[in-house]
């Protein structure tokens, strides 16, 4: 193959034609299998079984759809604020430790990040059952006195996805933290900031794009998250993404599902464009992958 | 073997509404060293990028020992090409790195070898072969670069300000190694510089360019001793330039003193009225404020610099001139003081308003 | 930063040792698990055994999804590199508009949640006979893998210095060569690296294998669903003791990678 014949010597950049022929795949690609499937099924949504909104309006229309969004809401918000909290430190932790430490912590989070979601799943799982770890040590501190329910609940899937989406959050902290040169930190403290000051008032803003990028992306990846709610949720409180399955593979109506993911996927890009400034993919993974 | 023969003609460069090279028009001859000189944003990297073919003339032609060369590729021009950062490939050994032109040009590995090594023997580096480029020191890397450009014995050379990240004393050093090259070599060199001192040093010839336009080109002394318009005088060294009335025969200045100077320091024809009359420092001697010929100034500040010190004074009309007088053998002067400003005829030059 | 730690460090670092607990707690409670002899998830483990290693590669069902996704991983790495590549390259070398759209597009399959893409493509290929097709896996996973493929030579590309390929066109080399010869040397490393980051991102994806798989051909990760939506045996830590062992590999592999990258750039030894 030479491409050599498609490009113009014109100094560094290649010609136009040279570009599109190197575009051309990745274009072909995300043409055939992301955007026609795509538009195919929302225009299903607004087409069948006739021509309208009232897929759409039967979503707003009952209580229980309606709850289904609600919930879906609630469920990706509390996973973002708590793997904030649960994020936050540890990125800090990350960028204070030298050596050892720092390689340590960077290993523990990444190493879920790389291994199977439905591994960690299939692990709440059995931590969660009836005679599971987590019920004895609660019988064991003496908060319950009999084996509760743990496993298909809300609080199940909040927990599980959380460990899951935490790693997402790290990364784009760590490397917010990370740009903060450590003169800031001594400025502030000659400025007569203790630590704790310093950090409110300069480390905390300096922060800010990371942290509203992290939990934008663990948000807009828990709203639509699938395997844990399907795997560990109850089906009477089913999430947006548990509901698109049922309705496809239970009730097999197409263009209510379909109507389904329109409602997420405008949610989420509408999201994404307001953000747009501070959610850069590029800083996501926090310089590492 | 002689080096290549280029003519550039009208060539022309623009990058959206900016022509960062306009109209220009350069005949090089077999052989010569051409430095193109000028400030940043002047357009001497823009014409060299052209004559390298990396950058594609919005207008005009190049022609390469009679050969059109303006839309050719750059690796179809068998140009050797010096970068400003050395650019050696970082992965490739340093035999590698000068045996690349080579492999390029389909050479079987046993003569490429062979011929790398001449190279470096050539830069002085014999030996240096098996080492990676990080492993060398700035100077080395400029010798390989060098060693790179020149393997294949290509007609025509160029070099994109190649010193300009090395310290003083490695410059020097290597501003001689690439004079002698050239001259051993006998290819034609085109060579980009900011820096002046290089470019009268190292060139046969100093193109000076402004705006894209080539203001003044002409071999390094009479570049220093006539330029050819006042851009060219301020950008070369430093000059006193005194505003001054030409009235067909003789030069009025400012406080009142009238000048002769001969036909000779007339640059192109001078119409009567406003112009310049520039002379450099180092032509000024220092006399009695009431020596006949001489120009009476304020002695301002005396700044001793070893072999020279320079004086700055101010004329009684307020422009400042500036004399560079050889230590030994100055009186004590103070400033404040009164002196004359002597200088021979033929240190003066002459610039019409249309010089400017 | 400072020798004696202060009290506020402390507690940031219990803090921080409590949150990794939570972190490694569910993958060191399971690991063991595969080695345990009832065919029910207990902790702690009772007994030692390898049956359940025995039981999935005894298996002809596990054996033919692992293969199948194998052959999916691989596919989809390599189908994503070169295309990323290529791409990659062009936006580095003067894509303009074009490079634009190219990145809009390129986030695109991030922002959009796989469910929807899921149930997109699901729709798409049941119209095109592609469903539980290599084929159908390899476009799916190659999108969703594809930024991170991007960002990785994107990155090195970026470090490279773009005179090398100048130099190397003013040495003889052609364009292409000036890529082939030059810069893809350079960043191979990160290609490579970017390659791994798809397969194992194909391997592990359940949420396309979910609603993709056809009747006979199954992913691992759609085998693996339905045995833990199912039954949950032992046969599942099994698997991610192998999982984990292969994500440590290409973890160890990816980080020899890129200190090879460096190194290339740094003193070799002498010989």
């Amino acid at each position: 193959m030479s491409l050599s014949s498609f490009m113009q010597p014109d100094g560094r950049n290649l010609s136009k034609a040279g570009i599109t022929l190197l575009m051309a795949p990745f274009f072909m690609l995300i043409g055939i299998a992301f955007l026609y499937p795509l538009i195919s099924l929302l225009s299903i949504s607004v087409t069948e079984p006739e021509l309208g909104f009232q897929n759409y309006e039967r979503i707003l229309d009952t209580p229980v759809y309606g709850k289904v969004l609600l919930r879906t809401l609630w469920i990706a918000l509390l996973v973002s604020i708590l793997s904030l909290f649960l994020a936050f430190p540890v990125a800090m932790a990350m960028v204070s430790s030298g050596g050892a430490m720092a390689v340590f912590i960077t290993a523990c989070i990444l190493l879920p990040f790389w291994s199977s979601v439905l591994v960690r799943t299939a692990a709440w799982a059995v931590l969660l059952q009836r005679n599971g770890i987590v019920n004895d040590l609660l019988q064991a501190i003496g908060i319950i006195d009999a084996p509760v329910r743990l496993l298909y609940t809300q609080g199940a899937v909040v927990v599980a996805m959380t460990h899951v989406l935490m790693p997402f959050m790290v990364l784009p902290i760590y490397g917010a933290l990370r740009n903060i040169p450590q003169d800031y930190g001594r400025a502030a403290a000659i400025c007569g900031a203790g630590p704790l000051r310093g950090f409110i008032e300069v480390t905390l803003p300096l922060a800010m794009p990371g942290v509203l990028g992290g939990f934008i992306l663990v948000f807009l990846t828990a709203l639509g998250y699938f395997i844990t709610p399907a795997l560990l949720g109850s089906p009477q409180e089913m999430m947006i993404a548990t509901l698109i399955s049922q309705q496809l593979r239970e009730f097999l109506d197409w263009p209510f599902a379909a109507a389904l993911v329109g409602v997420l996927t405008l949610f989420v890009t509408a999201i994404t464009l307001v953000f747009s400034r501070v959610f850069r993919f590029d800083r996501m993974l926090g310089g590492q992958v | 073997m002689a080096g290549a023969e280029i003519s550039v003609r009208g060539l022309e460069k623009s990058f959206g509404q900016l022509k960062a090279v306009d109209d220009l028009s350069l005949d090089i001859p077999s052989g010569e060293f051409l430095a193109l000189l000028g400030p940043s944003g002047s357009g001497k990297s823009t014409v060299l990028m052209m004559l390298a073919g990396f950058e594609v003339p919005t207008g005009g032609a190049i022609t390469i020992d009679g050969r059109d060369c303006t839309r050719m590729p750059p690796q179809k021009r068998n140009i050797g090409m010096v970068f400003q950062h050395y650019s050696l490939f970082p992965h490739l050994s340093v035999l590698d790195n000068v045996a690349f032109p080579l492999k390029m040009r389909g050479e079987a590995k046993a003569a490429r070898r062979r011929r790398a090594a001449e190279a470096l023997e050539v830069v002085r580096l014999e030996g240096y072969g098996d080492r990676m480029p990080s492993q060398l020191s700035g100077g080395q890397r400029q010798r390989v670069a060098l060693a790179r450009a020149i393997v294949y014995q290509p007609r025509l050379l160029l070099m994109d300000e190649p010193l300009s990240a090395l310290d003083k004393n490695l410059r020097e050093e290597m501003q001689l190694e690439i004079k002698r090259l050239h001259s051993e070599l006998g290819v034609t060199v085109v060579f980009v510089t900011h820096d002046q001192g290089e470019a009268l040093t190292m060139a046969d010839r100093v193109a000076i360019l402004r705006g894209g336009k080539i203001q003044q080109i002409s071999p390094a002394r009479e570049l220093y001793e006539r330029p050819a318009n006042l851009f060219s005088a301020g950008f070369i060294g430093e000059m006193n330039m005194i505003p001054a009335q030409w009235d067909g025969s003789g030069l009025v200045l400012a406080q009142g003193d009238r000048l002769a100077p001969p036909d000779t320091a007339l640059i192109g024809t001078a119409p009567t009225g406003a112009a310049t009359l520039a002379i450099r420092p180092e032509r000024l001697r220092v006399t009695a404020p009431d020596a006949p010929g001489a120009l009476a100034a304020t002695l301002e500040e005396v700044v001793y610099a070893g072999a020279g010190t320079l004086l700055i004074a101010r004329l009684a009309d307020g422009t400042e001139i500036r004399a560079r007088i050889p230590s030994a053998g100055l009186p004590r002067l103070s400033e404040g003081e009164r002196i004359g400003l002597a200088f021979d005829p033929d240190a003066l030059l002459v610039y019409g308003e249309a010089a400017a | 930063m400072s020798n004696r730690p202060t009290p506020g460090r402390l507690l940031l670092m219990a803090y921080v040792y409590l949150v990794l607990i939570f972190v490694l707690a569910p993958i060191v409670v399971i690991l063991p698990m595969a080695f345990s002899e009832p065919d029910y998830l207990t902790f702690p483990p009772e007994g030692f055994t390898f049956d359940w290693f025995g039981a999935f590669f005894g298996n002809s069902r596990w054996m033919a999804a692992s293969v199948f996704s194998l052959k999916i991983a691989v596919l989809t790495s390599v189908v994503t590199v070169v295309v990323g590549t290529m791409a990659t390259y062009a936006l580095m070398r003067g894509a303009g508009r074009l490079g634009t759209l190219f990145q809009g597009l390129l986030i695109a399959p991030i922002v959009v949640p796989h469910i929807a893409l899921a149930v997109a493509l699901y729709l798409f290929f049941r119209q095109t006979g592609l469903s539980g097709t290599v084929t159908g896996y390899v476009m799916a996973h190659a999108i969703i893998a594809m930024p991170f493929v991007v960002f990785t030579v994107a990155a090195a590309l970026s470090s490279v210095d773009a005179t090398l390929e100048d130099a190397a066109m003013s040495c003889g080399a052609s364009r292409f060569d000036a890529f082939r010869l030059v810069t893809l040397p350079l960043i191979l490393p990160n290609v490579l690296s970017g390659g791994l980051f798809a397969f194992i991102l194909s391997f592990d994806e359940p949420v396309i294998s979910f609603f993709l798989a056809g009747i006979r051909d199954k992913t691992l990760p759609r085998m693996m669903f339905d045995n833990i939506e199912q039954n949950l045996t032992p046969v599942i830590p099994a698997i991610a003791v192998l999982l984990t062992g292969i994500s440590i590999f290409v973890l160890v592999s990816a980080a020899i990678l890129r200190r090879m990258a460096q190194s290339r750039s740094m003193p070799a030894k002498e010989a």
